[in-house]
């Protein structure tokens, strides 16, 4: 593995023998499909293991037409996408060809560890290469973190397993309190992260029985395992003594505590909504002063000049107009956006109205980048020569992008235009075919139309990403 | 607040205008082309609908933000008007362009939706195609049905109502580039006359489609 290549989504392929899955596999993977096939059938017959790997993966991988149908949405199992893209980028090179093998079969040893552990037992020395302290920012860091989380905790608990069946005395007394009380308090505390997400997001009543749920069955865990610690007797009898009085006392304790916690919350909940709604005003009025009353000054010092007025009053439109109703995270770095920046820097600088619509949209990337280039050089040409309102509209479809300038000017012939005079031959036609886009200049004398079209290149991985946006767009 | 001028029956185009600035009503009064008179003035919501019922306008140049009524704004006098929809059109006006203030007063029955920005002559020439019968569409309005239809055209009769016609995306995406239905009409070989047919199924699909992602697409912008 010398260059981190992103791998072929993982999804059950259609040359199959029973389910498909070996082939996806295989070519998720990069390896032959006879070797994947055998090595299944090899650890079919460790005690099952590869029985047990086969249908998890049958239930759990989509096939290539249900991701593609889900491909718009979210990712169709949580799995498949963490093996593959994601990860090629955070990852050191000496791991990257490690760490992705042995996430595989991670899941795999909580079947495996209960029949033989083949797989469980293949994969542990392979997660073993990664050095500790670079584990947890990684696993923070990534997007599943949860799932990798999970299987390193199956694969422990295999190792364990392996260990006990080999003879090795395994203290699991204390063991499984620790696990309990471990367990418990990660369940709680991810209750807590959550409730303080949802407390920006939004709060909604029904995610609150599942949070309570979640709290309750975090403390039942820690409650027994330290009750079990502390008895260490392991007999029911007393844990069950010694666990109905403490609930007893936690019992009386919150009734006391109860209505004194409830005014607590509601005051710092009131506290909280009236600082957010002081926060906004303030936001407001900051925006305000900076933008609108400075340009009626400016409006005002300039009041002879009309063009100067005409220009300063549809700047601060446009930025007033991006204030209130653009959504900044979900429109950066897309293709509409430079469109709409290149058409207020022609605007601002000529002082010519520049219409923009769109439709649809897609990720930037470096050919948008020369699209969006000889679109501003078009219309640039369209402020300068063409008379009133500049029209630009930019549609995004699966197959291509395409921007249409137009104005209203006595129009030109293009072929009449002289060698020596750059912008239209080399700006806007030559990039566009350099770029594998076309370009065409239809002037009549009631205006002219620049259209620009820049297909998608097949097989380009930001073609991939800009059709899921682009599908979101258009829905 | 209604000055109501009875009597006198004009030759021309009789409108109300509704809107809540002063300012931005006497300027458009002088705007206007002389043929079409001013039959009456309203500021909210509730001026509007009895002033509309009392003069029965040929067109009503409407704002999409009023005060009063439902909070709804041109939305709320679209509804109070609904017995008149069939002799009085509305034209919407609006300094927002954003999708959900155009589609929902043209979803609640108004012809035609033109920003503030427009120029006199622009909009003399809009009241007088909305009084005739036709839809008025802007660049960005039509790019909100683009966006909203999709651009694929329709290839199966039955859903007639929740797709474009191939015809009626090419118009579609002429008038978003800027075009005028004269310069289309040239552009396609069809007459002004088809183009304004065009036009107005498009206003059809678009008020009645109940098409899922039509439905999707407005409830992401909050406009149901």
């Amino acid at each position: 593995m010398t260059t981190a290549v992103p791998r072929p989504p993982l999804v059950r392929g259609s040359d199959r023998v029973i389910a498909g899955v070996c082939a996806g596999l295989a070519r998720h993977l990069g390896w032959p499909v006879r070797m994947v096939r055998l090595g299944m059938a090899v650890a079919a017959l460790a005690g099952g293991a590869g029985v047990a790997f086969y249908a998890w993966l049958w239930i759990m991988v989509p096939t290539a037409d249900e991701s593609a149908k889900r491909n718009a949405r979210q990712p169709a199992s949580p799995i498949a996408p963490a093996v593959s893209a994601p990860f090629a980028a955070p990852l050191a090179e000496p791991y990257a060809a490690p760490l992705t093998a042995a996430t595989f079969p991670a899941p795999a040893g909580a079947p495996g560890g209960t029949t033989g552990a083949a797989a469980g037992a293949a994969a542990t020395p392979l997660a073993g290469t990664v050095p500790a302290d670079t584990w947890r920012s990684r696993v923070t860091g990534m997007r599943y973190g949860k799932e990798i989380l999970l299987g390193a905790g199956l694969l422990l608990a295999a190792g364990i397993l392996i260990a006990r069946l080999l003879g090795v005395d395994v203290p699991l007394g204390t063991l499984i309190p620790v696990a309990a009380i471990l367990g418990g308090a990660a369940i709680a505390w991810m209750q807590l992260d959550e409730t303080r997400r949802a407390g920006l997001v939004d709060k909604t009543k029904a995610d609150q029985a599942g949070g309570w749920a979640r709290l309750a069955a975090g403390l039942a865990l820690v409650v027994s395992g330290v009750l079990v610690m502390v008895s260490g007797s392991g007999s029911w009898e007393q844990t069950w003594l010694a666990l109905l009085s403490s609930v007893a006392v936690l019992g009386g304790v919150a009734l006391v505590l109860l209505p004194w916690g409830l005014k607590f919350w509601r005051d710092l909940e009131a506290e909280r909504a009236g600082r957010v709604r002081a926060t906004e005003r303030a936001e407001i009025a900051a925006h305000l002063h900076d933008s609108v009353l400075q340009t009626l000054a400016l409006i005002q010092r300039r009041a002879g000049n009309e063009t100067d007025v005409v220009r300063l009053a549809r700047a601060q439109e446009r930025e007033l107009r991006g204030w209130l109703y653009r959504d900044p995270g979900k429109e950066a770095g897309q293709l509409s956006e430079s469109i709409k920046t290149a058409a207020a820097d022609v605007e601002d600088s000529l002082g010519h109205a520049v219409d923009v619509v769109t439709v649809g949209d897609c990720a930037m990337t470096e050919r948008h980048e020369a699209l969006v280039q000889a679109a501003r050089e078009a219309m640039l040409n369209a402020a300068r020569h063409g008379g009133g309102a500049v029209s630009v509209y930019l549609e995004v479809t699966d197959g291509a992008a395409e921007v249409f300038v137009k104005d209203r000017g006595p129009g030109f012939d293009p072929d009449a235009v002289p060698a020596d005079r750059m912008g239209v031959r080399e700006s806007i036609v030559g990039r566009m075919n350099r770029h594998g886009g076309t370009a065409t200049i239809n002037s009549t004398e009631d205006g002219t139309e620049v259209r620009l079209r820049l297909p998608r290149s097949a097989g380009a991985p930001a073609g991939a990403a800009a059709t899921n946006s682009n599908g979101e767009a258009k829905l | 607040m209604s000055n109501t001028e009875a009597g006198s029956p004009a030759p021309g185009i009789r409108v109300v205008i509704v809107d809540d600035h002063a300012i931005f009503r006497s300027g458009l009064k002088a705007d206007l082309d002389p043929d079409i008179v001013v039959a009456g003035e309203a500021g909210t919501v509730e001026d509007a609908v009895a002033v509309i019922a009392a003069v029965r306008p040929d067109v009503v140049l409407l704002d999409v933000h009023l005060p009063g009524g439902l909070g709804g704004g041109g939305r709320d006098v679209l509804a109070g008007s609904a017995p008149l929809l069939g002799s009085t059109r509305f034209l919407a006006l609006s300094v927002s362009d954003a999708a959900e203030d155009v589609v929902s007063v043209i979803r609640a029955g108004a012809r035609g939706y033109v920003t503030k920005t427009i120029s006199g002559a622009e909009i003399s020439d809009a009241v007088r195609r909305v009084a005739g019968g036709d839809a008025v569409f802007s660049p960005r309005l039509a790019g909100f049905v683009l966006d909203a239809f999709g651009t694929a055209p329709a290839d199966i009769a039955d859903d007639e109502l929740d797709r474009l016609s191939a015809r009626e995306l090419e118009v579609m995406r002429l008038i978003a580039r800027g075009y005028s239905y004269k310069e289309v009409a040239k552009e396609l070989f069809i007459s002004i006359k088809t183009v304004e047919t065009h036009v107005s199924a498009v206003l059809r699909k678009l008020q009645l489609s109940s098409r899922h992602e039509l439905t999707r697409w407005a409830a992401e912008r909050r406009l149901l």
